[in-house]
């Protein structure tokens, strides 16, 4: 391991001041950050700033939205209770991150922060329609989960810039979270997807795939037909939203897993989701 | 710099470095090697202990994040709970340890599991231990012994 320096920060503005040095880098649950700090894959890795003494741990609703802290881990997610009650997509998807132990440290603002195409919280937090709140400790702005990813691994969190927190709209809703890896534990996605859907004087559908393209992609497609669609919905239904999801992905042959199966395996998850 | 925790139910101050892991903080300050390091990435979780009571990758903790009102239990703190005695005898009496590298973190793993839900099914076992590899792939006797760990808490 390098020579980095370390810092715990306890107040927001004085992790925001720390980061904005250059190789600063934040620390939250540290189960990916450790592991690419092991392996020496930052290259001017000059101090790491410890965030998880700052105040974003808290879930909570407000008014017709529910806010969700950066800092909460994958197990405080899964199993707080208002997001078990309304956002069961968020759960499954948080229950399938890494292993027990891993649950229990890692966060969901790591998790989006990292911003691998990959990530499982992030094709859930698409389905809900989630928003990022990002702060420097002095001022705050929000933005949709879709326009926070720039690429693999890139965000628009500016030097200084922390998430503070994730805005769900209030909302009760059904929903699947799908993933396909070596192994159901511990495996990087080779693809997810999630399906949330909630209905007011209509039904709405969303589908989200991850790790089908340089950062996750919504199936408007697919939803517009399950919207449309007939419901309990039909199996032409089903197949019609599995073959938009199909072509919605665009995915690479990497380490993981090939473009063609992994392009065929969007139809597949949407079709399991729905069945389920 | 200067760390003050609670460690097996005692508070400790220890010297430790940006880098440090709670893991080698463990091993190398406290002499406490029943957490081991297996890969270093949180994979086979041979390094678990809890932190406030959920188990956690120690390998994947740095020392330095450890806060004066953090509570860190490992294998060796537990000599005198009744039901790491009892999982203990049960991986016993199943002949659920080969080598016994992973066995550490085998047991925390399955103690997190049985004070949560005593009754698990084999689904939740395989869920619970899943973060735990065993390289002598000896898991059918670690779960039966999960099970008759369950079984005689009756």
């Amino acid at each position: 391991m390098s020579n980095y320096e370390f810092f715990k920060p306890q107040t927001v503005k004085e992790a925001s001041d720390l980061l904005k040095n250059d190789g600063y880098l934040a620390l939250s649950g540290g189960t990916d950050m450790l592991v690419k700090i092991k392996n020496g894959f930052f290259k001017n890795l000059k101090a790491v700033v410890y965030i998880g003494g700052l105040p974003f741990k808290e879930i909570k609703k407000e008014n017709d939205k529910v806010i969700i802290g950066s800092g909460c881990t994958m197990e405080e997610v899964a199993t707080n209770p208002i997001i078990k009650e309304n956002y069961p997509t968020l759960v499954e998807a948080a229950n399938t991150v890494g292993a027990t132990q891993i649950r229990h440290m890692a966060t969901i603002g790591g998790n989006v922060g990292n911003s691998s195409p990959a990530g499982d919280s992030i094709p859930a937090l698409y389905s809900l329609d989630a928003q990022v709140v990002i702060t420097n400790g002095t001022s705050q702005r929000t933005v949709e989960i879709k326009d926070f990813f720039t690429g693999p691994g890139r965000n628009v969190l500016q030097a200084g810039e922390l998430i503070e927190a994730f805005v769900l709209p209030f909302r009760k809703t059904t929903g699947r979270f799908m993933k396909l890896g070596e192994r159901s534990a511990l495996a990087i996605s080779k693809i997810n997807l999630a399906v949330s859907a909630w209905e007011d004087n209509k039904k709405h559908y969303r589908v989200a795939l991850g790790s089908v393209a340089p950062t996750v992609l919504r199936s408007k497609k697919a939803e517009e037909i399950l919207e449309n669609a007939a419901h309990p919905l039909t199996e032409e239904a089903i197949q019609k939203a599995s073959e938009a999801a199909r072509e919605t992905a665009d995915p690479i042959t990497d380490i993981r897993s090939t473009k063609a199966y992994r392009k065929q395996m969007a139809g597949v998850l949407l079709r399991k989701a729905l069945e389920k | 710099m200067k760390i003050i925790f609670t460690l097996n139910g005692k508070k400790v101050e220890a010297e430790t470095t940006a880098q440090m892991t709670l893991l080698e903080l463990l091993r190398q300050n406290f002499k406490l090697t029943a957490a081991k390091e297996g890969c270093g990435k949180g994979e086979c979780g041979a390094c678990t202990v809890f932190l406030n009571g959920s188990p956690i990758n120690s390998c994947l903790k740095l020392a330095a994040t450890l806060n004066e009102n953090d509570s860190i239990t490992t294998v060796e703190g537990l000599e005198e709970d009744k039901l790491m005695q009892r999982i203990r005898q049960s991986f016993t009496d199943e002949g659920a340890v080969q080598c016994g590298f992973c066995i550490p973190g085998m047991t925390l793993a399955t103690h997190h599991l049985l004070s949560k839900n005593p009754k698990p099914s084999l689904t939740d076992i395989k869920t619970a231990l899943a973060g735990n590899i065993c390289r002598c792939t000896g898991y059918r006797k670690i779960e039966a012994a999960v099970k008759n760990a369950a079984d005689k808490g009756e």
